[in-house]
């Protein structure tokens, strides 16, 4: 059987900045407490025009499950890994919590889990698709700022928003090959 | 002052390193028990901190020293045969407060075996972990074949460890300049760099201790100390002058163009919140006082000592302002960081360690220094 190629596609005009994909991933991944613990984010953009014509938008993210992960490449004792399905994920038995991968990530991905003493983010929940689930912040997000699916399929929902809507990916230019795609 | 220094120095020095090694045993207990996340300043944004810093000075000291030896036993120039013990061993403890030092950094330093149960050969950090070990290994036996004047190993030893010593601080600063995301660290500059400022270290340590070991056992130096202080001293200034260069283009790469997270890291160092590092530590202190001891004609062996002492109180600032600022830029867009950056500042516990690691290198060495002859048998003053 083909393995699949997991992404996950923004569409940031949505987002309400309500942060309930952050409390979602926090209670499905046991994230500890505390303001630098999360696993994705959501990122104000500065306010645009001037008073009182004001707008905002804002930026959710988390890992971009590169094909090219630098944080892959730095890990001294092969704890950070790519899985069939193309999830970076992270072997917490070998990892030394030496911090190069948080330094070599260019999206801010990864946090330090001060309670098991490991480098921690996001594998696009990789327990739920284990039993058919979608990750935990597509779910529960209201207006449905993300879709996930898997991009071998060509009939999937992210393969179809990707071929008929222009899109980005964050720091092309590093050539990591992300697979977190934002409508624009 | 030199009857005085040997009536009290001695205990006033072991008094201090020992206090210096207990205030870190205690801080270090307080990490184990409370945490680091709780008793370091490190942070998501800012993950290498202070232990990392003096991790890096303390390794690349090591590189130095061993460099600086390799002048007497492979080059051939044998008025350096005097220092190459006292090198070694310092080269030794260096490395072992290095290793304290990135020890106390991880919360699971004991895991540190499965670099060997699963390498990843891409990792700078593997390569730099493998090279230190195997070259502390090549230390103690390059060691122990010079105080037992075995000079078939230690010319071996001597010229593996010149090779190691080169590579080492060379891989270490890979480690900075192949993290593609920090533009501030990424390219060749930082491996070629590391290698200067190791001569740099290794000279003014081994200056040091040239100059004390005298002072404190209230010897005269001889003609051929001096001229050896003198060429070492040399040797400094022209280290010294490569830096300068260094440090010059380094922050005009940074500024020209004021590429985003480049830019912003040299601003933090110029006007910033590591100014008064850069500017007094590395640059008054570290560089132009130093350049200006050694520049003079009439210079004394004393004058060569604070140039020295200046050097590696400037180097230390130089690897702390070098490892932090490349962190200060974040990776992605923030609102909620003063001036657009993150900062650091080492917690009490951070400098305690540090002060400790180094502390238990100065402690052991004055220890073998005082109790074991590290003079050859021709400059024997006993």
């Amino acid at each position: 059987m083909k393995n699949k190629r997991y992404a996950i596609v923004l569409d940031t005009h949505r987002c309400l900045d309500c942060k309930a994909c952050t409390v979602a991933c926090k209670a499905e991944n046991d994230v500890p407490l505390g303001t630098q613990n999360y696993r994705n984010w959501v990122g104000p953009e500065p306010l645009r025009g001037s008073y009182p014509n004001l707008g905002q938008s804002f930026h959710p993210s988390q890992c971009n499950q590169c094909a090219n992960p630098p944080c892959n490449e730095v890990c001294p004792t092969s704890a950070t890994g790519i899985n069939a399905d193309g999830i970076v994920t992270i072997n917490h038995d070998r990892c030394i919590g030496c911090k190069y991968c948080m330094l070599a990530c260019p999206y801010d991905a990864r946090y330090y889990n001060a309670e098991e003493g490991v480098l921690d983010k996001c594998t696009f929940c990789i327990q739920r698709i284990a039993v058919g689930r979608i990750p935990a912040c597509v779910e529960t997000c209201p207006t449905k700022v993300r879709a996930f699916g898997d991009l071998n399929d060509p009939n999937s929902e992210v393969s179809i928003l990707l071929s008929e809507n222009d899109h980005r990916v964050l720091k092309p230019e590093l050539g990591t090959k992300p697979f977190l795609f934002y409508l624009n | 002052m030199s009857i005085l220094f040997e009536k009290y120095g001695n205990k006033v020095w072991f008094v201090l390193l020992g206090a210096c090694i207990i205030a870190a045993a205690v801080a270090s207990a307080n990490v184990f028990l409370v945490g680091h996340e709780q008793t370091f300043n490190t942070s998501r944004g800012v993950p290498w901190g202070i232990l990392i810093s003096t991790y890096v000075f303390l390794a690349i000291s090591c590189s130095g020293l061993c460099m600086i030896s390799s002048l007497g036993h492979v080059f051939g120039f044998h008025e350096f045969d005097m220092i190459s013990r006292r090198a070694i061993l310092l080269a030794i403890l260096c490395l072992f407060g290095a290793f304290a030092s990135i020890g106390m950094e991880l919360e699971h330093p004991f895991k540190m075996f499965y670099t060997v149960l699963s390498p990843n050969l891409q990792s700078a950090i593997w390569w730099m972990g493998t090279i230190y070990g195997i070259y502390l290994c090549v230390l103690i036996v390059e060691f122990y074949a010079l105080m037992t004047n075995n000079h078939k190993i230690s010319n071996i030893t001597g010229v593996v460890g010149l090779l190691f010593a080169i590579a080492a601080p060379s891989m270490l600063g890979a480690v900075f300049g192949l993290v593609l995301a920090r533009p501030f660290w990424h390219g060749s500059f930082l491996p070629v760099y590391t290698i200067i400022t190791a001569v740099v270290s290794g000279t003014a340590l081994i200056i040091l201790v040239m100059y004390f070991q005298h002072y404190v056992r209230g010897l005269e130096m001889d003609d051929t100390d001096r001229r050896v202080i003198r060429l070492l001293g040399r040797i400094l200034r022209m280290v010294l002058f490569l830096l300068i260069f260094s440090v010059f283009w380094n922050v005009v790469m940074g500024l020209y163009g004021k590429q985003p997270g480049s830019y912003e890291p040299v601003m933090a160092m110029i006007s910033g919140s590591l100014s008064v590092n850069f500017w007094l530590g590395e640059i008054i202190i570290g560089l132009v006082v130093p350049m200006g001891l050694l520049i003079r004609k009439d210079r004394t062996p004393f004058t060569t000592m604070l140039a020295s002492l200046l050097a590696i109180v400037g180097m230390f600032f130089m690897r702390y302002d070098m490892t932090i600022s490349g962190q200060l830029y974040p990776m992605r867009q923030r609102t909620d960081l003063v001036g657009g950056l993150f900062s650091y500042t080492p917690s009490v516990t951070e400098i305690l360690i540090v002060l400790g690691c180094m502390a238990f290198s100065a402690m052991v060495y004055t220890l073998v220094e005082r109790y074991m002859s590290l003079d050859l048998k021709s400059e024997d003053h006993s």
